[in-house]
């Protein structure tokens, strides 16, 4: 096929002899070109695999593959026609009333619904484009680079503004016929583009007007945001959508369209014509189709304008209208009507150039006291549409006013109901073609306005963005891939075949093959684990200590330098969020680790009151600067005092505590911590060391055949100890009384966050509470009661948050939570299929806590 | 939208972390602490916010948005780094 330079798709097309472009959405009713500017969605196709491209706007090139959407198996031969006979059996409202019932049906209804609607298929292999995002602050965005866009560019930059964008959604000057208007477009846009301060972006559609102000762009390869001091919407006219039976035939076009082939891609849209019109564009739509020697077998012509008539035109019909278009595959008769009699004439090409309609969608988006305003030919007023008795209101979503009638009659009475029952201008076009008939309906019928009166009083329905339709790709614009965190020690845990998966937003290693001859290294040798992750924080200042002390509920005054504190963090509510350790490091300083997922929110959160305090307080989030290695195991003294000449003794580290502390020649601060039970230290070193670090320990531990351990070894380990994991044992609103760590708060501190929370709380009884649990009867591996209901008498009273197989204690051992029933908590229930759960004391294993004291 | 953070200006909301409706931080006992914390005012208008610029600066700002419109300002009265420049200026 032949692509002239200038050619759109859809010109290109139908120089070829295309004529159907698509097929309707519903009905599979042919559909042709129609209104040639890009507001109608009849000429969509699939253009390089791209589905639902406007191919009347869309340039075209030599050896583009274009695919019509629509219509099985192909949109000429499409089988699914004879829906349209089905019409009866399918009125509006078709899919809220029809396969509800019996509900197995709806799955195998769905499957050929499915092929029989939308707008062609998204090309699963292909490859996503990676569209760039960016972000521009101007005076002025214009949207439309016709006259009155360019000429209110230009007007901007000579008066105040020192910036200005102007788009279009196409290139300037495309679509316009050789003449002066072009002249003048011309002579504007080198005005414009001379000037410095003004940006002409040319194939970007404005997606819609949001608050702020702010108005995305799409092109092909970007999506702009712009953030405008005020916005011009001159996004111009569409000629007004006709309504009469059969005005959604092929060959059924408006004037624009018919003009812009013969006039700018001069193929001759048809050979005899039918031609209405309504204003002097008309007349000049009517000599361009006459110089490239269409036919005009009849015109009809308001009174105005019938002595400007041209010679040379056959039966001029004034003050007439069209009354019907007949024809299958295009249209081969129009009847045109005056005064209640008709007139039939034989025709392939039907021309309506009736009025115009502004196209202020994106204006009506703004709300009413921001500065958008309209310009051009999108600010006129509406030109009278009559209100016809049938024919397509809504091409994209094939209905009629038929369909509108049936839908009035059923209650549905007013634009906007109207609108959402029977999907008028819900399609692609968003209301660009039959908005105005649809508003003009319901006042008629409403008896706002009478019958047949303008258009221009009824009531609009919302517009909301997007004002054209966005692709995925436009959506996705910006986002490439998932971000994981990584530690430092990323690349030794990927070369010992470590599993690792997502935690936290950082990727972690769950286990390096046998997480239970790592669990076997921390409660019998010693081992090391990566928790790079956790959340650390030096918090420093005058008032350093103020800030500690109002936001974790535990007593913070008595701490002293070298020693560390457990710490929940509550929330306003008096909820537990987090948990950490505290350390003090002097008068002034403080050190503050969290869990790995909840270093965000303490930053946050730290920032806020000493924000809202006014307190003389630094924050530093040392989280993505420090790593951390757990050292643990009976054997981890032994092992640390391999690599320093630091005394790493009770009596200088004792538990719980820290010292700063020289290892293999890096410096660290090594934590005393107890979270898996055993004697451990939390070496915390500037992250470019940790590999380093990492491998002194692995080298120095082989005397004890040391094995690193995992996030999988790191579940019992806490497990066998009752400690808890923040989300995964707990829910929103659990109070410190609820996990049974009511001693992690001091109520004789005068104030802390949640503190009044909790006391109007603590005053009322005790609704659940955390348990520690045994299960008797269970499978072997126990980790599939986790999750499971607690049952007691047949009641649901609890459920499983935890649940494993303890190495150390061979029993099946898990944690969960208890509803209070009558005056107490239950302490026996049946779990899963059969199995016996029995509420225990924790920690399960080393009550006493002598092994991680060491 | 665009929130006016102390430190950088202008900037898209989609940097920022919505902090929720601005409270006092102390109530005289508990059941008026419970008003304080869960039951906002919501107004239909002015509601004056906290937002944090999480993907920024991460500083807090309060801020004045216009529930209806969505219009925003910066909150001269409870900002503290505003307090912080008077002092400067002061001393």
């Amino acid at each position: 096929m032949h692509v002239a330079d200038g050619d759109t798709v859809a010109a290109a097309l139908y120089r070829a002899g295309v004529r159907t472009f698509s097929r309707s959405v519903k009905y599979h009713r042919r559909r042709g070109l129609y209104c040639g500017t890009g507001d109608c969605p009849n000429c969509l196709m699939t253009v390089d695999g791209q589905p639902a491209v406007r191919t009347c706007v869309a340039a075209g090139r030599d050896g583009m593959s274009v695919t019509r959407s629509g219509g099985w198996p192909s949109a000429d031969r499409d089988l699914l026609h004879v829906t349209e006979s089905l019409h009866r059996v399918m009125p509006v409202g078709f899919y809220y009333k029809t396969f509800i019932r019996p509900r197995f049906a709806w799955p195998i209804a769905e499957r050929v619904i499915r092929r029989a609607t939308g707008l062609g298929k998204l090309p699963p292999t292909r490859e996503a484009a990676r569209k760039v995002v960016r972000h521009e602050h101007v005076d002025v965005l214009v949207i439309g680079a016709g006259a009155a866009g360019l000429g209110a560019a230009r007007d901007s930059v000579t008066s105040s503004a020192r910036s200005v964008i102007v788009c279009d959604e196409g290139r300037v000057g495309a679509g316009v016929a050789p003449g002066a208007p072009l002249d003048r477009i011309r002579e504007l846009e080198a005005e414009v583009r001379a000037d410095g301060s003004v940006i002409v972006l040319e194939d970007h559609v404005a997606i819609g007007v949001y608050d702020g102000l702010h108005v995305p762009l799409a092109s092909e390869l970007e999506l702009v945001h712009v953030y405008p001091e005020r916005v011009v919407v001159a996004t111009g006219a569409s000629q007004t959508h006709a309504v009469f039976p059969g005005n959604d035939l092929p060959g059924v076009m408006l004037g624009r369209a018919a003009a812009a082939l013969a006039g700018v891609h001069r193929v001759r849209p048809g050979d005899r014509a039918v031609m209405a019109v309504g204003n002097e564009e008309g007349l000049d739509h009517l000599d361009t189709l006459l110089a490239v020697g269409v036919s005009i077998v009849a015109l009809v012509v308001p009174a105005a304008l019938a002595d400007r008539v041209p010679d040379g035109v056959g039966e001029v019909v004034v003050d007439g209208h069209v009354h019907e278009a007949r024809g299958r595959a295009a249209v081969r008769e129009v009847v045109l009507g005056r005064r209640g009699r008709g007139k039939r004439f034989a025709c392939d090409l039907l021309v309506l150039s009736l009025g115009l309609a502004p196209r202020d969608g994106l204006a009506r988006m703004a709300l009413a006291d921001e500065p958008v305003t309209l310009a051009g030919d999108a600010a006129r007023g509406v030109d009278e549409e009559p209100l016809a008795r049938d024919g397509t209101v809504c091409l994209c979503e094939d209905v009629s006013v038929h369909d509108l009638e049936q839908a009035w009659r059923e209650g549905y009475r007013g634009a906007e109901i109207l609108k959402r029952y029977t999907t008028t201008t819900m399609g692609p076009c968003q209301g660009a073609m039959c908005g105005r008939a649809l508003s003009c309906f319901a006042a008629a019928r409403g008896g706002s306005v009478h019958a047949g009166s303008s258009a221009a009083t009824a009531p609009r329905t919302t517009a909301r963005p997007p004002a054209r339709p966005v692709t995925l790709e436009t959506l996705a614009a910006g986002v490439h891939e998932i971000v994981d965190k990584r530690t430092s020690l990323h690349e030794l845990h990927v070369a010992a075949g470590a599993r690792l998966d997502r935690s936290g937003g950082w990727l972690r290693p769950f286990t390096y093959g046998d997480w239970r001859e790592e669990y076997r290294a921390v409660r019998e040798r010693v081992s090391i684990m990566d928790v790079g992750t956790l959340g650390k924080f030096t918090i420093g200042g005058p008032d350093a200590s103020a800030l500690v002390g109002r936001v974790f509920p535990c007593r913070t005054d008595d701490l002293t330098p070298g020693r560390t504190r457990y710490v929940l963090t509550l929330d306003e509510a008096g909820y537990v969020m987090d948990d950490g350790l505290l350390a003090r490091v002097g008068d002034l300083e403080w050190y503050l680790t969290s869990t790995s997922g909840g270093a965000g929110r303490t930053d946050a959160r730290l920032r806020n009151f000493a924000d809202r305090f006014a307190l003389d307080v630094h924050v530093l989030d040392r989280t993505s600067q420090w790593g951390a290695i757990n050292v643990a195991g009976p054997h981890a003294r032994d092992l640390l005092e391999q690599l320093t000449d630091d005394d790493v003794g009770t009596d200088a580290m004792p538990f719980p505590g820290f010292a700063d502390i020289t290892v293999a020649g890096i410096a660290c601060r090594a934590i005393r911590t107890g979270f898996v039970g055993e004697l451990a230290f939390e070496l915390h070193h500037p992250r470019s060391r940790g590999p380093a670090l990492w491998r002194a320990l692995a080298e120095a531990g082989r005397r004890w055949n040391l094995v690193p351990h995992g996030l999988d070894a790191l579940e019992l380990l806490r497990l066998e100890k009752g400690h808890l994991y923040l989300g995964q044992d707990t829910m929103p609103d659990d109070t410190p009384t609820k996990l049974g760590m009511a001693w992690a708060v001091d109520t004789s501190k005068p104030w802390f966050v949640g503190k009044l929370a909790l006391e109007r709380m603590e005053a009322r009884s005790l609704p659940r509470r955390h348990v520690g649990l045994e299960f008797t009867g269970c499978p072997a591996h126990a980790a599939g009661l986790r999750g499971e209901p607690l049952l007691a008498g047949g009641d649901v009273v609890g459920r499983v948050t935890s649940a494993e197989r303890s190495i150390a204690l061979d029993r099946a051992i898990g944690l969960g939570w208890v509803r209070s029933v009558g005056d107490g908590f239950p302490t026996r229930f049946t779990v899963g299929s059969g199995a016996i759960a029995t509420v225990v004391p924790t920690p399960f294993y080393d009550a006493g806590g002598a092994r991680m004291r060491g | 939208m665009q929130v006016p953070c102390g430190r950088c200006g202008s900037r898209p909301f989609t940097e920022f972390t919505f902090g929720g409706e601005w409270r006092e931080l102390d109530a005289p006992d508990p059941e008026s602490d419970f008003a304080r914390v869960y039951l906002p005012e919501n107004p239909e208008g002015p509601q004056r916010e906290r937002w944090f610029h999480v993907m920024g600066c991460r500083t807090w700002s309060t801020v004045l948005r216009d529930t209806r419109t969505n219009r925003i300002e910066r909150d001269t009265r409870t900002n503290r780094i505003e307090r912080d420049t008077r002092t400067n200026e002061m001393g």
